[in-house]
């Protein structure tokens, strides 16, 4: 019984990490109708600069993480206006290929300036044990879990109770009514984009405290993340977070029980049920959709 | 009399199908005109020319004494004019409150927005009853309301509609004509866009009848209604 709610524990710790790490790619297209193929890369390049401001520069890690998210975002409301605008409304291949061009360059610029090695964000939070009941974690995993649901709080009051997230919901379901109440649809889609850019590479700098970071990891990110958003719902806001915690805890109950060596086939093996009985992912809802 | 719109010889294309060839007329402060006309004829593409939807490649829209041709949709917003267009376009997922407020985007000013949101209503009850309900899940009738509803929620001088009637069952037309004339009644301009002649000319001063992208007759209502021979050869109705 321990067993079972340590494994739980560790399961949903690690599936709230799973769909933050999701939420940008789900974000981008339930609002912008975008697949980001460049998810990963954003991550990747919010955790090397992470590491690199608080590791080399010595910077305070929250210091650090807010930086991520302004400079992400700025970039990523900048790609959005000089590269995704030219390919809007033009069908989804184009936007797949413009992010996979995107993501070849980001993975290779990173490897040109810090090169293979893996890196680590330095936080403040310790890697002592924490023991509620019966059940161990350390302070660093929960501390970056309350941060976690903490940002995913905030985006959700964005998206669904001020201005901008009404604006870009309102953009997405018709942009030419958006317009037409004077909406400036491209700035719009901007933010919508510096958005899903800044919570990816968010997810990027606070995982990375935990986990690796390096050039390469982008492809296995975006993986993740793709599992995450079809076993919910892609673009669906509440789809991310409950698809990353039903992988999260099956990857762990499979681990525990069974044979840790294919864990990474969980995910898989769970997207293919899901697409057998639910396409359209768990929650259809489309309260982010047209 | 001078006019709160004058249109001059407007051409207006999509790609490079030419869809208005020189398209003129004008509006006075507090009139309803009417613009009629058979499918394709260009009354939704003059609109668009208007709110700034589209750009147009000649000619030259003047509004309030000050020219508005190709100004972006926003500024032309704030400047006074609203565009409910054909089909409603309302936000299917986003709830009736949700429609209404984003009509007042430009407004700045809470009080103000919460002011215009109670006036805005008013004449639409059924609007107030739904106000938590998704837009997409109301009647076609409804749908129309609160497309009307978002439009005066930027508190236009000019109101232009698209086609409201169209779906619409007939005492559901009627109340929104008597909507359009209090509102008119209230100092409101409103350019309406028909394909129900009769219905038009019950609430217009004036009517100009397009044909193929441009202007090819204008009359007061009264003579238009007083001459079915006159509409029959203009409308084929
Ligand atoms: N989005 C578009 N793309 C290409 N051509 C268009 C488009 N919209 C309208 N047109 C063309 O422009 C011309 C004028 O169309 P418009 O919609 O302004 O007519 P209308 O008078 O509003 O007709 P209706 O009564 O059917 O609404 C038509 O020939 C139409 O085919
Ligand atoms: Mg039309």
């Amino acid at each position: 019984m321990d067993f079972l709610l340590q494994l739980l524990a560790n399961g949903l710790v690690n599936g709230t990490f799973y769909a933050l790490s999701a939420l940008g790619l789900t974000l981008i297209f339930g609002l912008m109708r975008v697949v980001n193929f460049a998810h990963g890369e954003l991550y990747m390049v919010g955790g090397l600069i992470g590491w690199a401001l608080t590791e080399l520069v010595g910077a305070n890690f929250f210091l650090a993480l807010l930086i991520v998210v302004i400079a992400t975002g700025a970039a990523g409301y900048l790609i959005d206006r000089w590269l995704i605008e030219r390919v809007r409304n033009q069908g989804a291949e184009s936007g797949i290929l413009l992010t996979i061009g995107i993501s070849i360059f980001l993975t290779n610029t990173a490897l040109l300036i810090v090169g293979t090695v893996p890196h680590k964000v330095l936080s403040p939070f310790a890697n002592k044990p924490l023991f509620l009941g019966p059940v161990v974690l350390t302070q660093s995993r929960l501390s970056i879990v309350a941060i976690c649901a903490v940002l995913m709080l905030a985006v959700h009051l964005l998206i669904k109770h001020t201005t901008l997230g009404r604006a870009m919901r309102a953009t997405v379901q018709d942009a030419m009514a958006a317009s037409l109440v004077g909406i400036r649809t491209e700035r719009i889609h901007g933010f919508t984009f510096a958005l899903g850019t800044a919570l990816a590479s968010a997810a990027g700098a606070l995982l990375g405290s935990i986990y690796v970071t390096q050039p390469t990891i982008g492809g296995l990110v975006s993986l993740k993340a793709f599992v995450v958003v079809i076993l919910g719902g892609l673009g669906s806001f509440a789809g991310a977070i409950i698809g990353g915690l039903v992988l999260g805890v099956a990857e762990a109950l499979w681990g525990g029980y069974f044979a840790t060596g294919y864990v990474d086939a969980i995910g898989f093996a769970l997207v293919i049920v899901m697409l057998l009985v639910r396409p359209y992912g768990l929650f259809s809802v489309k309260s982010e959709r047209a | 009399m001078s006019m709160l719109l004058e249109l001059t010889g407007i051409e207006a294309a999509y790609g490079k199908l030419k869809a208005l060839h020189g398209v003129s007329f004008s509006v006075a402060q507090a009139e309803i005109v009417a613009l009629l006309g058979a499918n394709g004829a260009g009354k939704s593409t003059t609109l668009r020319v208007i709110s700034g939807l589209m750009k147009a490649s000649a000619g030259n829209v003047v509004f309030n004494g000050k020219p508005i041709a190709n100004l972006r949709p926003d500024l032309i917003l704030k400047l006074g004019i609203a565009h409910c267009p054909e089909e409603r376009h309302v936000w299917p997922e986003m709830t009736v409150e949700e429609n209404l407020r984003l009509g007042g985007y430009t407004c700045s000013s809470k009080t103000e927005l919460e002011q215009r949101l109670e006036k805005v209503v008013q004449p639409f009850a059924r609007l107030r009853e739904r106000y938590r309900q998704l837009a997409g899940t109301l009647s076609g009738g409804e749908q129309q309301m609160l497309a009307i509803a978002r439009a005066l929620m930027s508190s236009p001088r000019l109101l232009l509609l698209d086609e409201p009637s169209l779906g619409l069952a007939p005492r559901i037309t009627q109340e929104l004509l008597d909507i359009f004339r209090q509102l008119r009644d209230g100092g409101m301009t409103i350019v309406l866009v028909e394909q129900n002649v009769h219905n038009a000319l019950s609430v217009a001063s004036r009517a100009y009848v397009f044909e193929t992208g441009r202007v090819v007759a204008e009359d007061t209502a009264k003579s238009l209604l007083g001459n079915p021979d006159l509409l029959r050869a203009y409308l084929g109705g």
